[in-house]
């Protein structure tokens, strides 16, 4: 990544304008072409610093309206292939292992998933639970989005002080 | 069920959305290459997403940035055990940094859950030391739960 490409994530992090040309602008900016700014942003994606490209959704607002964090207990040895295991599944959006506390808090591997319905989400974890095995779970359920409720301000991505374009924040997208 | 402004849409908007969420065209006039899939026009695909837009629906087009990739390396969720009445404050007081990105209010005895991002785990330790600090809220009612690998993160849901 070069600083053009930090100043093009920067800019469309923005968020896209609604115009017939959206790159337009940005490469003016930059003193390049439109499709410089394309190709670049595709080979972003494709190296996979741009997760992806496109909208992000709240998933309240399109009805999906249920949401869990799923902390399971997986013996060390199996963490791998419940972790791919529990990956396939679409409504799984997250999943990720993390350090326990020993003693305290022995949970390791989290999965977030949303659904129209809680019930659906234990139906869910049920079948998650039989395809892995493990039967050891805490489903926690959220009852409030606290940054929606009190941003003060977009999510931000804050650029590393290392990095080429130091003085600047990337705003806006991360996915929940 | 489905919310109010699901409701709202209709099958080309619920279209328009799939499409914004698995198959962004990348090229110079995104907007007309979807309208050319949907057999409608560029100003109408326009004008559908300002509406979705206005809704809320889809707040913002662009780049989703892994931020391991941008040099914040270092990622882990906390719980904390916050009495009741004191959620709200709690929350205003975490929602002031830039790398919490996201922040529930779950049904757990620990009951609020966040994430940090930051380029060190000595920067994460610092701002869950800072949050800490300034909620009162005591060790022994906060779990940080570091990333140790992300198996998988993709948020995209299906409406079509």
């Amino acid at each position: 990544m070069d600083e053009v490409d930090y100043k093009i994530l920067f800019e469309t992090n923005k968020g896209l304008l609604l115009t017939a040309e959206p790159f337009n602008e940005i490469a003016a900016q930059l003193g390049i072409t439109p499709q410089e700014v394309i190709a670049r942003l595709v080979k972003l994606r494709d190296s996979g610093v741009i997760r992806r490209f496109g909208a992000s959704i709240k998933p309240n607002d399109l009805g999906f309206s249920a949401n869990a964090l799923v902390a399971w207990k997986v013996p060390e040895n199996r963490v791998q292939d419940v972790g791919s295991c529990l990956s396939k599944y679409q409504e799984v959006t997250h999943c990720y292992e993390r350090k326990t506390i020993a003693g305290k808090w022995e949970y390791n591997l989290y999965t977030v998933m949303h659904a129209r319905k809680r019930e659906a989400i234990e139906q869910l974890v049920n079948s998650l639970s039989e395809a892995t095995a493990v039967n050891d779970y805490l489903i926690l359920y959220s009852t409030r989005d606290l940054k929606k409720a009190y941003a003060r301000s977009t999510s931000t991505v804050l650029l590393p002080a290392e990095a080429s374009v130091p003085s600047e924040n990337l705003r806006g997208t991360r996915e929940i | 069920m489905v919310s109010e402004d699901a409701k709202r849409l209709d099958e080309i908007d619920r279209k328009i959305v799939q499409i914004l969420q698995d198959d962004f065209p990348m090229v110079e006039r995104p907007w007309k290459e979807i309208g050319d899939k949907l057999n409608i026009t560029e100003d109408d695909v326009i004008k559908r997403l300002k509406r979705l837009n206005e809704l809320g629906i889809t707040r913002k087009i662009g780049p989703i940035i892994d931020s391991s990739r941008v040099g914040l390396t270092a990622a882990t969720l906390v719980a904390m055990k916050v009495p009741k009445n004191k959620v709200d404050d709690v929350a205003c007081t975490i929602n002031e940094y830039g790398s919490v990105s996201h922040n529930y209010e779950r049904e757990h005895e620990y009951n609020v859950w966040f994430t940090i991002t930051a380029s060190s785990n000595k920067g994460l330790t610092n701002i869950l030391e800072e949050i800490r600090q300034k909620t009162g809220i005591n060790p022994s009612d906060v779990l940080n739960l570091p990333t140790k690998q992300r198996f998988k993160i993709n948020v995209r849901f299906q409406l079509t």
